[in-house]
């Protein structure tokens, strides 16, 4: 009796879960199928569960993306062609993400796929797109083999973690130098999915290489209802620099658990996805001060077309630009440019074109001209090899607390350098 | 500082407000003999109103139990008497009304989806005054908010025994529990019966939303966080029993702790499952749990 309703509760859950995704991927379909003359981008994100928070934000900045690229006339080599997001809910889960990766090709016809967020769920969705010949445009996943699979049709816009993982080893050794701090010991806490795992694959290696001794080597379950023993084995081992991949309500609880039992170390820092949700600040407040986070985008950097359209994204949804968003909204751009020159819906010609795709910096497309780094141009593998990393810090500017760019130095706030070590 | 002793401060801590949590499960489960599936919503939607009591009028968390107590007792009374009791109703001779599980069920979705479509996804921290405060017991920490909870745990918990034991209603709640056509035969009216059990169960999740708040994020499906661990809790000491409720709960908070200091902290639900087991094998009806016929 009660074992059957345990597995009476999964099995509901799966139900409503299906007829919900159909519900909504119906829906849409069926209001878009008279006009012929549409291009439709099956979107796959976690909509819900413990990314939504990030999925929600990409799913905004994509819709905002494409009322521009419309308005602004669709895809003129296709008449005109109107750019229709579809979108479906992966709750985070890679089973779900691989089951809509099917139906979106399959029911809906789409002509691309964007997404997942989730590591997890790219990596096998990326899978499905492949057999099917559907080209797969990844703005943010960042575990490396997404892209190692000699996959010719995924294209993914954001770095890859390793290249994370490099640009925190080598922020610290600049900081070793300039501040004559002595960093010695580390500790890897981390998110047991395959985006925490991944970054500690990484770390390891970079460890070693940097000489730094690993005194704690921590995964635990996002969805923990309490981190203290964590933060308490962190606080007996005192490292000297704490590495941080966190979703963004384990991330809240982290930090507020660790500044309630006192942990200090020389440096922490987060990589980005919970740390760069707009959420963590908020709800973190003091705690998180003198922070660092790594990022592939900020508000403070020096491109023209970042305060209009920050301004603008804000008023329409609440909060900041974000590094996710930004490069999904990118994500849309590039999309287009790719359509406009394969002039034709054939997967495989959009496939060719996106592999032509050179857009940089100053041609005067939004999407690409917020950026950080300077192009989208993609490697044979479908990485972006331009994209690249920033480090911030988080900081009280006028009574706010905020994310300033502290790293590369050319890249840093004007008047901000890092307070290193942390106070 | 001894590492092991703050581990069991803290999972002594955690482990109370486990056991609070699932307290509400337990009652609710002890006299309608059916399994709440909304358990896990209806601390989401305590979690929310305590949020929103103290964010709006900026009032000491448990200065805003005197509103949030109520307030949740009757969502919980009204929803077992609109939702739930024509299902009952209908199942009048049936001792375990497996169809309300079905109905909780779609009470949880609805719960989770609507508090997403009126609040959003977004995570939510209050700060409170007591938010990041500690006391300090030589080297020992205890988190203010946690202590505060452990103390009102132990509270809550009196007052429900002493409710069901010495009250009328309450009196009644165990008649009911115990036969319910017995006890309507004998003048209790069990559906007021059930709608006041559920009624606690609900106001229970009240005073866990303001608990955890201090230290606690608040979005629309925190209650999956917390509810396979109440059932775990729950079926550890025993369906029904609000001391097995409490013992489970420190036992999993114990775990939880110290284990994860000899152990990556994802190991420690292995263990978690593996004394769930070991227990149900030795004592099938959990630990403080009764032989019953049910």
């Amino acid at each position: 009796m009660k074992k059957g309703e345990y597995y009476y509760r999964g099995y509901v859950g799966v139900l409503a879960a299906i007829v919900m995704c159909a519900l909504v991927v119906g829906f849409e379909a069926s209001s878009y199928a008279a006009d012929e003359n549409v291009v439709k981008i099956g979107n796959i994100l976690p909509l819900s569960g413990p990314s939504a928070s990030v999925g929600i934000q990409g799913q905004n900045a994509r819709k905002l993306a494409t009322e521009y690229i419309n308005k602004a006339g669709g895809i003129k080599s296709l008449g005109g062609a109107k750019i229709v997001n579809i979108w479906t809910d992966s709750k985070g889960d890679p089973n779900v993400g691989v089951t809509a990766a099917e139906q979106l090709i399959n029911t809906d016809k789409v002509h691309l796929i964007s997404g997942a967020w989730n590591s997890a769920v790219t990596y096998p969705s990326t899978q499905v797109a492949e057999r099917y010949g559907i080209p797969y445009i990844v703005p943010v996943s960042v575990r490396d083999t997404i892209t190692e699979r000699g996959f010719k049709y995924t294209f993914r816009i954001a770095a890859k973690d390793s290249w994370w993982a490099r640009d925190q080893f080598l922020f610290l050794e600049e900081q070793k130098k300039s501040t004559g701090t002595k960093l010695e010991t580390i500790a890897f806490v981390y998110e047991n999915g395959d985006w925490g795992t991944g970054m500690r694959d990484q770390w390891v290696v970079l460890a070693k290489e940097f000489g730094y001794k690993v005194v704690l080597d921590e995964p635990y379950p996002s969805t923990s209802s309490d981190l203290t023993p964590v933060v308490m084995k962190i606080k007996t081992r005192k490292p000297d620099v704490i590495l941080l991949t966190s979703n963004a309500a384990d991330a809240i609880l982290l930090t507020n658990t660790m500044a309630t039992m006192k942990v200090k170390a020389k440096a922490v820092i987060g990589t980005g996805g919970g740390h760069a949700d707009p959420m963590f600040r908020k709800n973190t407040g003091k705690n998180c001060e003198y922070m660092f986070d790594v990022v592939e985008w900020e508000t403070d950097l020096n491109r023209p077309g970042i305060p209009d359209l920050n301004a603008e994204f804000k008023n329409s949804y609440g909060y900041d630009l974000a590094g996710e968003s930004v490069d999904a909204f990118a994500s849309v751009y590039v999309i287009a440019d790719a359509l406009e020159r394969a002039a034709s819906t054939d997967p495989k010609k959009i496939r060719d074109a996106l592999a032509e795709t050179r857009l940089c910096v100053g041609d005067n497309r939004l999407g690409i001209d917020i950026l950080s780094y300077d192009c989208v141009e993609f490697e044979e593998s479908g990485q972006n090899k331009h994209a690249g990393i920033i480090l911030v810090q988080f900081r009280e500017v006028d009574g706010v607390m905020e994310r300033v760019t502290v790293y590369p130095a050319k890249a840093a706030r004007k008047g901000f350098s890092a307070v290193f070590p942390m106070p | 500082m001894d590492i092991i002793i703050q581990a069991l401060i803290n999972g002594l801590l955690t482990g109370s407000y486990y056991g609070l949590a699932a307290l509400g499960l337990t009652i609710v489960f002890g006299v309608i003999k059916v399994i709440n599936f909304a358990h896990g919503s209806l601390l989401m939607v305590g979690m929310f109103a305590a949020y929103w009591m103290v964010r709006l009028t900026g009032w000491h968390p448990y200065a805003a139990l005197i509103v949030v107590v109520p307030l949740l007792f009757l969502f919980g009374y009204a929803l077992q008497g609109i939702l739930i009791k024509p299902i009952l109703e209908g199942q009048r001779d049936v001792r375990e009304p497996t169809e309300v599980i079905i109905v909780t069920t779609g009470v949880w979705y609805i719960l989770d989806n609507l508090a997403l479509m009126i609040f959003g996804a977004e995570y939510r921290v209050v700060q409170t005054s007591i938010s990041g405060q500690i006391f300090m017991l030589g080297d020992y920490i205890f988190p203010k908010a946690q202590l505060y909870g452990l103390i009102t745990t132990a509270v809550t918990a009196g007052l429900v025994l002493w409710f069901l034991k010495y009250t009328r209603t309450g009196m009644s709640i165990r008649a009911a529990s115990l036969d319910r056509d017995a006890a309507s035969l004998m003048g209790i009216n069990q559906y007021r019966v059930y709608n006041i059990a559920f009624g606690i169960g609900a106001m229970i999740a009240g005073i866990v939303g303001c608990v955890l708040i201090p230290f606690y994020y608040v979005f629309p499906t925190v209650g999956v966080i917390f509810d396979v661990k109440c059932f775990i809790i729950v079926v550890l000491g025993g369906l029904g029993s609000i001391p097995g409720a409490l013992a489970g709960g420190v036992i999993v908070g114990l775990i939880e702790s110290t284990f994860s200091q000899y152990m990556t902290s994802t190991w420690t639900e292995l263990i978690v499952y593996v004394v769930f087991l070991a227990v149900l094998f030795i004592r099938p009806a959990g630990l403080f749990g009764e032989k019953r016929d049910w």
